[in-house]
């Protein structure tokens, strides 16, 4: 008996230790957005899939998809502009799992934040005036403009500035923007003092609903691993769930503090949205029509086909 | 007055000219350490008093304690360590091609005329402008960075070599050829000595580019190091380890030079001074 005991004990250690625990990279930008896969991480919801998951963070996320195609990451988190126009390129871009959705008005704490003083309400009041977006020809500036047109304004009489999210309130303060799209945890803070207020949340104002971003990867890996991604999705899963049943929860400030580095104080100040369980293509059609809109996209895509079938 | 007296007097002269020289050299140093001393002072008041209202911009004093904070718990010590072994690499091995094809086009006509024009395409194209199309073929790992930084290394190493082999004096060349030395022998016991001084003076000017431009790729495309964690601290509004790793960068900068000008006082004593 305590020799099969003992034996059955050898073989899980054996088993958990070496068998194939494989190695996924992912590139993921330390937001709140990737807090789902950092928790899954932590509550070894991946080593019971026999997964162990290597983050590779970077600040910008601008090399996520080229590190996507270069064979240096798995999986990359990105945003869904991102993925159509890597998607239009020619890029043999697929969807893995699902990242950020914003599903309710009262989750949406981006906003399109002016100075107090300003008088400036709607995209009208912005034209001929400077709006700052973290990057040209991304996610945030194409919302921006949408909401900018939704709200009677034109957006080519607006000048849109490209400043890094940091420094927004301080171009803000400064006046070389007039307004700017800020998202958690800056938005926060800025609007937390009285001399800044938000005069709209473009992405709820605009769609509802929006899939903002999701984990990427390739044909290639859906195909040569398909087991592989199906685990990740499991696990990923199981981190969203717990994420979303803990958020505010000390625990959970704790996993954010360890991969962004903010301080656990500054985050209790900081709301955090609910993550979503599958992707939506519905969804992901109105950005594409968006981007076409704003000459974006040149041809529409179908995105269903770019969907991992579990994500779904 | 004696011969003897008059020389002591002189003496006595030199010696509190130079005394008073000393002390003005003092001064004048002082005057530089004043002038940081007080921007300082202000950067403090700035911060301290609201002129500056900005959550970027800190106190000095705190970053001085997130400075002491960060070297004393081995953070910026661990950071600084990777991102100087990732400029050595690249550092090294962009000397070791500039230094090499700078000698193969200085003294081979057709090579040069072959590639000279290709290099002098390449080099006003900025290390960081390459980036992205690099991780196409170098992924985003230490590889990629070890190229970029080699990259901006090669053409200061690479034209001093080859300017400091086009100055060598020809007498040097005609004695050397009068003696049958050959041609090998007469690069390495010759024409590289003689260009020394001019490479090593590339070699300077590529040590402050490697930093540069290997904080510059971390930033791009780091997950470590000194560049990435800048990044990492401002999105992470904290203004202070921010500021203590930009001082450790200067620091390091700083060193790095006084070394490499010690190095070269050594190891070429012929350099002109």
């Amino acid at each position: 008996m305590l020799g099969f005991a003992l034996g059955a004990m050898l073989a899980f250690a054996s088993g958990s230790a070496d068998a194939q625990t494989e190695k996924l990279r992912v590139s993921i930008i330390p937001i709140n957005d990737v807090t789902p896969l950092f928790s899954a991480i932590k509550l070894g919801y991946f080593a019971e899939e026999g997964l162990e998951i290597d983050t590779a963070p970077s600040a910008g996320g601008a090399v996520g998809i080229p590190g996507l195609v270069a064979g240096s990451y798995d999986i990359a988190y990105g945003n869904v502009v991102s993925m159509l126009l890597a998607a239009q390129q020619g890029i043999d871009i697929r969807v893995i799992a699902p990242g950020t959705k914003l599903e309710k008005i009262e989750d949406d704490y981006s906003a399109m934040v002016a100075r107090s003083d300003s008088g400036i309400a709607t995209g009208k009041d912005l034209e001929g005036k400077n709006v700052g977006v973290n990057t040209r020809n991304n996610v945030i500036w194409l919302y921006a403009r949408a909401w900018i047109k939704a709200s009677g304004g034109d957006p080519d009489k607006v000048t849109f500035r490209e400043v890094p999210h940091p420094q927004m309130e301080d171009a803000l303060r400064q006046k070389q923007i007039d307004a700017g799209f800020m998202v958690i945890p800056f938005v926060a803070l800025a609007t937390a003092k009285p001399e800044f207020k938000a005069i709209a949340h473009p992405y709820s104002a605009v769609q509802l609903g929006v899939d903002v971003g999701q984990y990427l990867t390739t044909t290639k890996f859906l195909t040569d691993r398909p087991q592989t991604a199906a685990k990740f999705l499991r696990a990923l899963r199981r981190g969203i769930e717990w994420y979303n049943a803990n958020r505010g929860t000390p625990p959970l400030l704790e996993i954010v503090s360890g991969f962004t580095k903010i301080e656990v104080d500054l985050l209790k100040k900081v709301p955090m949205a609910s993550s979503p369980l599958r992707v939506d293509p519905a969804q992901i059609e109105i950005t594409m029509k968006l981007m076409m809109d704003h000459k974006l996209l040149r041809a529409p895509i179908d995105a269903k086909p770019l969907i991992f079938q579990q994500a779904l | 007055m004696t011969a003897a007296q008059i020389i002591s007097r002189s003496r006595s002269g030199a010696a509190s000219g130079s005394v008073l020289t000393a002390a003005l050299r003092f001064a004048r140093r002082l005057r530089g350490i004043l002038l940081i001393a007080v921007l300082l002072a202000l950067w403090e008041a700035s911060a301290r008093l609201g002129w500056v209202n900005s959550s970027n911009w800190p106190p000095v004093s705190g970053v001085a304690l997130a400075f002491v904070k960060g070297w004393g718990s081995g953070e910026l010590l661990t950071l600084t360590a990777s991102t100087l072994r990732r400029m050595a690499l690249g550092y090294a091995l962009g000397c070791a091609v500039g230094i090499a094809l700078g000698a193969l086009l200085g003294i081979d006509r057709w090579a040069r005329y072959v590639l000279k024009p290709l290099i002098e395409v390449l080099r006003p194209i900025p290390a960081p402008a390459i980036v992205p199309i690099l991780i196409l073929f170098l992924g985003v790992d230490d590889l990629l960075k070890v190229v970029v930084v080699a990259l901006a290394c090669f053409f200061p190493v690479f034209l001093n070599t080859l300017s400091g082999i086009a100055g060598v004096d020809a007498v040097l060349l005609e004695t050397a050829r009068t003696f049958r030395i050959s041609r090998l022998r007469t690069l390495t016991r010759v024409i590289l000595p003689a260009a020394t001084p001019t490479i090593a003076a590339g070699m300077r000017i590529a040590i402050g580019i490697a930093l540069v431009v290997t904080v510059i790729s971390e930033m791009i495309a780091g997950s470590a190091g000194l560049g990435y964690h800048i990044i990492q601290m401002q999105y992470a509004m904290r203004p202070e380890p921010m500021y203590a790793a930009i001082v450790s960068l200067a620091v390091t900068g700083y060193l790095l030079n006084r070394g490499f000008v010690a190095l070269e006082r050594r190891w070429v004593p012929w350099i002109g001074r």
